[in-house]
């Protein structure tokens, strides 16, 4: 898959929130799971052990019974020999948990004659047997279970010991002092023992279970292990050996806790089961301890198995999940990719390709909608646009051929008279827009007369071009029938007043030039004034007539003026267009740059300097956008015989 | 450009300021026709902000100064700028139009 695909970038964004959300679900989990085990761990412990030490409490609580019921019965010597073994073999028969039972005299205590005498009953197999313990060969004032005893006057408990005469079985003895009253004086009587098999012991506390390898184990008053799983440390070892052997100094603190009766959870590690906690409580009556070991691994075993399921679901999941994205996603944003496509044929042209099918998704619906609005649009668009064009083709076509008609209404061709020596000519006309409305003429008027004009709309473009070809045809019908260029400016002006009702007028300037005398006949009608150009002179401009221009009133008097050219004098007409020129600051080329720039080039030819004069507007306006029709014409009159030099 | 009309004593006060040429001609001309309909209105024109003007403007001060005589009023032009004089002396409009140094001048005449 791409990975710029937008499909794959939210899938990534949905796995990475789920993986983070479920991380933090399972940690939660986990935490509380983890806690709760060990709470619960740790009550079941407690739990365990105090029943187990309930259970033993209740096995040798009755052992206990025994010798304090026959105390008093000792306390007088009622019974004869028969009848104490016969007792005691009864008392052995009726306690299950009773191995066997002594009662040991002191010296010359049960008969004056008998120095010792120790009646004991045990079990042999299914049958109850009895006989004396004394022998001189087992002097029993010398033992434990009876000197202890008869020295504290209170009751003990035996270490655990192994029988030699009950066939190996570990075994442990209480035994209680017993009294008489002799002489009013209450003296030692014996010692009343009972004999407890331990198997009892160890069936009870092997029989707590712990998981697989969690156990409990019993420990003496000296730390001697009285039950265990592994049956060889039993008597062999205690505590403390197994500490030191295992290099585990808190199992020896524990050892101490055991045997001054605390109870107490803790944590240890053990050779065989690793971390593990012992939670030990005291057997009350014995002075003994009962631990119970519940092992880390196994406590937290069903979390881990519940772990490993979770994950495996969570890939499961996981993998539906990517999948069930991944076809939802392609479902809902397929129709992209085909709208992209969509779009490029759009853009190709064709307007009219299909929209995809979107289904019932709300923002490809919308899509959908922006598309066919946009290609309905657009359709609307290039047609307005085909028409527009096309009309816009048609007036610039029009406005082409009305500027070839406009072009051709004024004489192009130069030099215009080469028959006539006396005259220099040149003119130009650069019309801002397609068609405008500034004019200039010139045509000979019988053998010896030039007649020019030169002309400026007011305004630019179609109207101004309508008006500028009505004047220059005028100017040449007028000038027909009149004399004087008053009367022609005059006619023009009485005929082009009529119905203005727009109150268009044009600036007008025309003169009449008799070629033999040099004798220039003119009339200004609000017309920028020429320039006078003598080689000898600074150049000069025309004077003010004051003359308005013509086409504002019907009546108005224009006059004639008259000056007389010297030979090679020179008339540069124009128009506003070049005084008025624009350079990109508004700034105006002006009067006194053209009088310069005329100034300059004076004795040049015609041409040369209409173009030299166009050349200093060019630069001044430098590439601004040209506002007003621009012209010019220059005449040069050589006078009567000529220039042959220039033309 | 900007055109601001104001009451005067006996009629309007019109200033114009910047340029009039051929792209802001029809602005000028729809600004003030609404004073061509009055009849004998009293029209001064300030023009000493009027910084340049074209033919096309010419023609619409021609219009003005037509429409106003029609109505039997009159227009009063004054505080040219030298080159918008030079203008209208060139073009012989001055001798058309009643034009004053100032103001008061023109109120006075």
């Amino acid at each position: 898959m791409n990975r710029n695909r937008l499909s794959f970038k939210i899938i990534v964004r949905v796995l990475l929130f789920c993986f983070i959300l479920g991380g933090s679900v399972f940690t939660i989990y986990y935490l509380f799971a983890r806690e709760t085990i060990e709470r619960e761990s740790r009550e079941n412990a407690i739990h365990l052990a105090e029943s187990a030490v309930y259970k033993i409490e209740e096995i040798i609580s009755p052992a206990e019974m025994i010798p304090d019921n026959l105390a008093w019965i000792m306390e007088t010597n009622a019974l004869s020999q028969d009848s104490i073994y016969a007792f005691l073999e009864q008392l052995v028969r009726n306690n299950d948990a009773v191995f066997a039972s002594a009662i040991a005299f002191e010296p010359h205590m049960f008969s004056k004659e008998q120095y010792a005498f120790a009646p004991y009953a045990y079990r042999s197999g299914e049958e109850i047997r009895s006989h004396d313990l004394w022998s001189p060969a087992y002097n029993y004032f010398i033992m434990d279970w009876y000197q202890i005893p008869a020295l504290l006057k209170k009751p003990y408990w035996s270490e655990p010991y192994y029988d030699e005469g009950g066939g190996g079985v570990l075994m442990t003895t209480y035994s209680a002092p017993f009294y008489r009253n002799i002489n009013n004086s209450r003296v030692l009587g014996g010692i009343i023992t009972i004999d407890i098999s331990l198997e009892f012991l160890t069936e009870i506390v092997n029989s707590v279970k712990i998981f697989d390898t969690g156990y409990a184990f019993l420990i003496s008053g000296n730390g001697v292990y009285v039950t265990h799983p592994d049956a060889s440390r039993i008597m062999n070892q205690t505590i403390f050996t197994y500490a030191k052997e295992i290099d585990e100094p808190r199992l020896r603190e524990i050892g101490r806790d055991m045997i001054s009766g605390k109870s107490k959870l803790s944590k240890v590690t053990l050779k065989e089961l690793g971390d593990v906690w012992i939670y030990h409580t005291e057997i009350p009556s014995s002075k003994w301890s009962l631990g119970v070991v519940y092992p880390h691994r196994e406590m937290y075993a069903g979390l881990r198995n519940l772990n490993i399921m979770i994950f495996l679901l969570s890939i499961v999941a996981l993998t539906v999940l990517i999948i069930a994205t991944v076809r939802i996603i392609n479902k809902q944003i397929g129709p992209l990719t085909k709208f992209a496509h969509t779009a490029r044929n759009i853009a190709g042209g064709n307007f009219d390709t299909e929209l995809p099918a979107v289904g019932d998704n709300y923002e490809m619906m919308e899509l959908h909608d922006s598309f066919r609005f946009m290609q309905e649009e657009l359709s609307k668009y290039i047609a307005d646009l085909k028409e527009t064009t096309s009309a816009k083709e048609k007036i610039e076509s029009e406005l082409r051929i009305a500027r070839g008609i406009q072009t051709d209404m004024i004489p192009h061709i130069f030099p215009p008279f080469p028959n006539l020596p006396e005259i220099g000519l040149y003119a130009s006309l650069e019309s801002a827009m397609e068609v405008g409305g500034d004019l200039y003429d010139f045509f000979p008027i019988g053998d010896d007369h030039l007649c020019f004009a030169i002309g400026d709309v007011s305004g630019k473009g179609v109207p101004a071009s309508l008006f500028m070809a009505v004047t220059i045809t005028l100017i040449r019908s007028m000038s027909e029938k009149n004399r004087s260029a008053a009367q022609i400016v005059q006619s023009v002006n009485k005929t082009l007043t009529i119905n203005n009702e727009s109150n268009m007028f044009v600036t007008l300037f025309v003169g009449i030039l008799n070629l033999r005398t040099g004798e220039l006949q003119y009339c200004n009608a609000g017309h920028n004034p020429p320039v006078w150009l003598n080689k000898d002179k600074e150049p000069q401009m025309f004077g003010n007539t004051k003359a308005i221009p013509v086409g504002i009133f019907e009546v108005f008097d224009y006059r004639d003026e008259t000056v007389r050219l010297d030979p090679s004098d020179q008339i540069f007409l124009y128009t506003d267009g070049v005084t008025e020129a624009e350079d990109v600051n508004k700034n105006l080329f002006g009067e006194d740059a053209l009088i310069h720039a005329l100034a300059e080039n004076r004795e040049k030819s015609s041409k040369e300097l209409t173009d030299r004069v166009k050349q200093s507007v060019k630069d001044f306006v430098n590439g601004h956008m040209q506002s007003d029709d621009i012209t010019m014409m220059c005449i040069t009159y050589w006078g009567e015989n000529g220039n042959n030099e220039k033309k | 450009m900007k055109i601001t009309i104001g009451k005067a004593d006996e009629g309007y006060l019109v200033e114009i300021d910047g340029r009039i040429d051929t792209t802001n001609y029809n602005e000028f001309e729809g600004n003030i026709a609404h004073l061509y309909n009055e009849k004998g209105v009293m029209i001064y024109l300030d023009c000493s902000g009027l910084d340049y003007i074209s033919s096309s403007g010419l023609r619409i001060f021609l219009t003005l100064q037509k429409k106003v005589k029609v109505q039997g009023g009159i227009l009063k032009i004054f505080g040219m700028q030298p080159q918008i004089k030079e203008i209208f002396d060139i073009s012989g409009f001055s001798s058309i139009f009643a034009i004053f140094p100032d103001y008061s001048t023109a109120k006075e005449a």
